[in-house]
């Protein structure tokens, strides 16, 4: 009886744990990073282009970048059918990953288009 | 996947026709002598079109995403063992009997 218990016991500390530890497979959470990638850094060099066309100087270009990434944002949150927790751990991994390297391929092709259009 | 390819070429190819007129508008501003102020209304036009058109390709061409959950539909087992063929069922060991659970009465 007293055997029995324990493993009870045990049985219920064990499925404590499980439902502790969050569960997730990490292959499909690495391929859904890698296509979030792929979409920031693309979309970054286009603004960047349309930035470098429209002739934006200054600040306007970096508000012109925070505009196209908050857009990318929502477009990633409605690709994924509104329900980041099945696809993703946090937010922030689908706001804020890849914002700073896309940063910087969006200055090369903004100063880029920019030399191309205006200034040659 | 094939469609949103062409979707981004396509948009790519938008943009560059956007900043080609983009630059024979400096051209003509040179001519006439005017100062740059913004871009001409068509070529904004073209460039919100190709910012769109990017915009689908950058979202549908990297693919789907797939669930992390380790219970939902798309991550369950459902492949059976490479070695099916090799399995039989069927042979002369069923009729002796079973002597393991003898010993194990006494």
């Amino acid at each position: 009886m007293a055997g029995h218990n324990d493993s009870s016991a045990a049985e219920k500390k064990s499925s404590e744990l499980t439902s502790d530890i969050p569960t997730f497979n990490a292959e499909n959470l690495q391929s859904n990073m890698k296509i979030i990638y792929y979409s920031r850094t693309f979309l970054s060099i286009i603004g960047g282009v349309i930035a470098g066309i429209l002739g934006f100087t200054g600040w306007t270009g970096f508000i012109f970048y925070f505009l196209v990434m908050a857009i990318t944002s929502v477009g990633l949150v409605a690709k994924a059918g509104f329900s980041i927790d099945s696809y993703f751990n946090s937010w922030n991994q689908v706001i804020l990953d890849g914002f700073f390297s896309g940063l910087m391929s969006f200055v090369l092709f903004w100063t880029f288009a920019y030399d191309m259009v205006h200034i040659f | 996947m094939g469609l949103g390819f062409v979707i981004g070429v396509f948009g790519g190819l938008i943009l560059a026709h956007a900043a080609y007129s983009t630059i024979q508008y400096r051209g003509l501003l040179k001519i006439v002598e005017e100062e740059f102020s913004g871009p001409p209304m068509n070529v904004v036009v073209e460039l919100l079109l190709g910012l769109v058109f990017c915009m689908w390709a950058a979202l549908t061409v990297p693919g789907k995403f797939l669930s992390i959950l380790p219970h939902s539909e798309e991550n369950r087992m459902v492949s059976l063992p490479a070695n099916l063929d090799f399995m039989i069922f069927n042979h002369r060991g069923k009729v002796f009997p079973l002597e393991m659970d003898l010993k194990l009465k006494h």
